[in-house]
């Protein structure tokens, strides 16, 4: 019968797709870990194993990255974009400072507090006035780098002696892997993950299946705005006091940590939460072993921005025809 | 037309995506002064045909003469220069430019002096050829963006037809049309023929095509069926030649006469949207069908959205049998309210995700092993009952929507919200764009939630779907309801027609 072997036909060239996406599917998850493992490797062997004898050093830098990477992960999971982090971080960590002064629970609170206004002052602007996210989030960065120039114009702000005190691996350690782990599990395991994903694919489309998505953007925008808050407490205590340039780029570097992980830039079903760890971990590794090769900060912002660029451009979903709101 | 003189000769085309075989060897004639019509189900190959004679897809094997001249268009632009072009489903217009751009687009050499472009002149030209169609209302210098999408495809019509070609392929343009706009349509159509232009039909809606077409060519699974006479053949005819078998069972609804329920599931009171929809009142009974029926613009896809608290700036109330009133859509979904929307692909399906996400959507507060938490387990054995149900055509349910043809599409919405278990169905346009097939498994699966006592809103472009499937009908015009009929055998669409205008 014709009409059954054309059946058969479609069948097969639709099991055929369907191998081609699970392909499309693991090279997204597994080229960023062999990324990491052979860009390691390579480092270890071109500095004769400087990589490894220094990692303690390379891994205190992953903290406030990996932290912060995850609300933007949200966030762009959702299909937004957030340039304002590194000066949530910045200003977030002059009011840790401050207030160390007073209590250091009260510290971590108020940094936290601050991280959460700021991502509602992005989310009100860009849920309720319609503006696209990332004007949005560049306007803040600009706004509060401006802030933060102006409070540590005559000096660096400092903070209490108590803050260098705590700043010990054990601490941020256990600190990184719970809020990671909740992380995880909520995104994985709850509504939360699903409708973020769902919005990322075709907001409208989640709107009409019942998801509240003007109130999930905003909220979202505050949560990821807390979350770089309560990751300034890692920068506090690191250096104990904040400058002019506390922050920067912080944004740059998220961005670039999670494209290396395998983060589609337009959000949507095919984002995954490895992509956080492995690009946060991949960017500092590829940052310390520039380095550490003695290659200049001019040239080692050049050779990212290529890698970067070659990163963005596998790892895009063409298929989603939406752009990045 | 007794001597008829070849146009375009189709030889021996073939088409593979993948190792799918959209075409196989296809071969026949288009006359000079035809209205032909190509029909088959949903991938029998229609559009493959048209897309790669109007350059949108890549030749493969065969070819395609047009009046003794072998012709393989690059693209559209080419297509126009040989005198073929096309007019299509969905939006054919480019945002971003003027109405004038978009008519003359490709081809604006002829306003433009060395590099300097006269946009005066294109404007003029443009405005003199919207004049010339009757659409004075739309100008030339006017941004596309400015207008709806039934003035765009006014647009698209005098783009398609202003410089006379020879051929020109109406893509299933009218199933996005309202009656008015399809009209206007039609009547380009018949000067086309008259002209003795070659127009090649593409419709889902057979009385359509068999009042408007001379000849009617039917494909099935890419394969070439038959060319018959539109005046030698019925509508029956035609379904058999698609389908390869006689369609068995009921097509629409074949009770009349049972009684509604006095039950009121949901009432509108005064419900109105500014600009779109102004103070309707209508109360839906349990186990009931209603359908709105209407032009494309008199406001009746809005009421849909209105009663599933999807309207901005909404006034007057949407209340359910039990006093709670729907304000937004999580009440409405939380009160066992579904809704389906004509744009389906945007407001319906969320497109890049899978065939399961799009499911369980609503339904995952269901789906948990404890407190917040999802059980993969369950969401994926719920996906999989509900896609099975209602026979989706799928690999499994991790295939990605955007992959699905519009029947599947609109299956995986149906799953969605019979899995949610839904007692109100708003249903927007359900069958737009559809197979026969699939349409009919819509309308039997309407006709069950009736009698499970499921309530029904109907809102449709189609008429005879309406008169098929509705208890009652409501017509609307300027936004207002203009009346109503109720169901007999005897209502006609004129009976609609006269009540829509």
């Amino acid at each position: 019968m014709p009409s059954s072997s054309a059946e058969v036909s479609t069948t097969t060239s639709l099991d055929e797709e369907m191998k081609k996406a699970r392909m499309a599917t693991a090279f997204r998850t597994i080229l960023p870990i062999i990324g990491l493992v052979a860009i390691f490797i390579i480092f270890n062997v071109i500095t004769n194993g400087g990589m490894v004898s220094s990692m303690s050093l390379v891994i205190s830098q992953v903290y406030p990255i990996i932290i912060s990477s995850m609300g933007v992960f949200f966030i762009m999971t959702m299909g937004g974009l957030d340039f304002s982090q590194g000066s949530i971080l910045g200003l977030a960590a002059i009011v840790i400072c401050v207030v160390s002064r007073v209590s250091l629970p009260l510290a971590i609170v108020a940094g936290i507090a601050t991280g959460a206004g700021i991502g509602a002052i992005n989310g009100f602007f860009y849920v309720n006035r319609k503006i696209k996210s990332f004007i949005v989030t560049i306007c803040t960065m600009f706004l509060f780098r401006g802030l933060i120039k102006y409070l540590t114009s005559d000096s660096p702000v400092s903070g209490s002696m108590d803050l260098m005190m705590i700043d010990t691996t054990g601490l941020k350690v256990t600190l990184t892997v719970i809020i990671l782990a909740v992380g995880f599990v909520v995104f994985r395991f709850t509504r939360f993950g699903t409708d973020l994903k769902a919005i990322g694919a075709g907001e409208k489309a989640a709107k009409f299946a019942g998801i509240r998505t003007d109130r999930m953007k905003f909220w979202v925008y505050v949560l990821s705005g807390a979350i770089t808050g309560f990751a300034a407490f890692f920068t506090a205590i690191k250096n104990g006091s904040v400058t002019a340039s506390g922050g920067n780029q912080l944004e740059t570097q998220i961005l670039i940590a999670l494209v290396l992980g395998g983060m589609p830039i337009s959000g949507g079903a095919k984002v995954n939460f490895l992509n956080i760890i492995v690009g946060s971990f991949m960017y500092v590794i590829l940052q310390s072993g520039l380095n550490m090769m003695g290659i200049s900060t001019q040239m080692n912002q050049l050779i990212q921005g290529v890698i970067f660029l070659v990163f963005v451009f596998i790892f895009a979903d063409r298929e989603a025809t939406d752009v990045v709101k | 037309m007794s001597e008829k003189e070849v146009r375009l000769q189709v030889r021996n085309i073939s088409k593979t995506f993948g190792i799918t075989k959209a075409l196989k060897d296809v071969s026949f004639d288009l006359y000079k002064g035809e209205i032909h019509a190509l029909i088959g189900e949903n991938g029998s190959g229609k559009s493959t045909l048209t897309n790669m004679l109007t350059g949108i897809y890549s030749m493969e094997t065969g070819k395609f003469i047009l009046d003794g001249e072998e012709v393989h268009p690059k693209d559209q632009v080419d297509a126009n220069d040989h005198g073929i072009s096309i007019i299509v489903q969905e939006q054919g217009t480019l945002d971003g430019l003027t109405v004038a751009e978009n008519i003359f687009l490709g081809h604006e050499q002829r306003f433009i002096k060395g590099i300097i472009r006269n946009t005066g002149a294109m404007n003029k030209a443009a405005n003199d050829l919207l004049k010339k169609y009757g659409f004075e209302r739309i100008k030339a210098n006017r941004m596309v963006d400015d207008y709806n999408f039934e003035d765009r495809k006014l647009v698209e019509i005098v783009k398609a037809t202003y410089f006379e070609p020879k051929v020109v392929v109406v893509d299933e343009t009218t199933t996005a049309l309202s009656q008015e706009g399809r009209e206007e349509l039609y009547k380009h159509m018949r000067r086309i023929r008259d002209y003795g232009g070659t127009v090649i039909f593409i419709s889902h809606d057979l009385d359509e095509v068999l009042n408007m077409s001379d000849t009617i060519t039917i494909l099935r699974d890419g394969d070439y069926i038959d060319t018959v006479d539109a005046k030698d053949v019925t509508s029956d005819d035609l379904k058999r030649l698609m389908v390869g078998r006689e369609v068995t069972g009921n097509y629409y609804r074949s009770d009349y006469g049972e009684k509604v329920s006095d039950e009121v599931v949901l009432s509108a009171k005064n419900v109105s949207v500014p600009g779109l929809i102004d103070d309707i009142n209508l109360d839906l009974h349990k186990g009931e069908i209603l359908g709105i029926g209407g032009l494309s613009e008199s406001g009746m896809h809005e009421v849909g959205k209105a009663l599933f608290g999807a309207s901005y700036d909404r006034t007057g109330e949407v209340v359910l049998g039990d006093g709670t009133h729907i304000n937004d859509i999580p009440t409405a979904i939380r009160h066992s309210i579904a809704y389906t929307s004509k744009d389906r692909d945007n407001e319906s399906v969320v497109m890049n995700q899978s065939i399961g996400d799009n499911i369980t959507l609503p339904s995952l507060g269901k789906l948990t092993a404890f407190g917040p938490f999802i059980s993969d387990r369950k969401k994926n054995a719920f996906a999989n009952k509900y896609a099975k149900e209602i026979s989706v055509k799928m690999v499994n349910i991790n295939q990605f929507v955007s992959k699905l043809s519009g029947g599947n599409k609109q299956k995986v919405v149906l799953a969605r919200w019979i899995g949610a278990d839904s007692d109100i169905l708003i249903l927007d346009s359900p069958t737009r764009g559809i197979d026969i097939k699939v349409k009919q498994d819509i309308y039997q699966l309407m006709d069950s939630m009736r009698k499970q006592g499921k309530s029904v809103l109907m809102i449709s472009e189609e008429l005879m779907e309406l008169i098929g499937m509705c208890d009652n009908i409501l017509i609307m015009k300027d936004g207002k309801i203009n009346g109503e009929v109720k169901r007999d055998p005897s209502v006609t669409e004129n009976d609609l027609i006269a009540k829509m205008v």
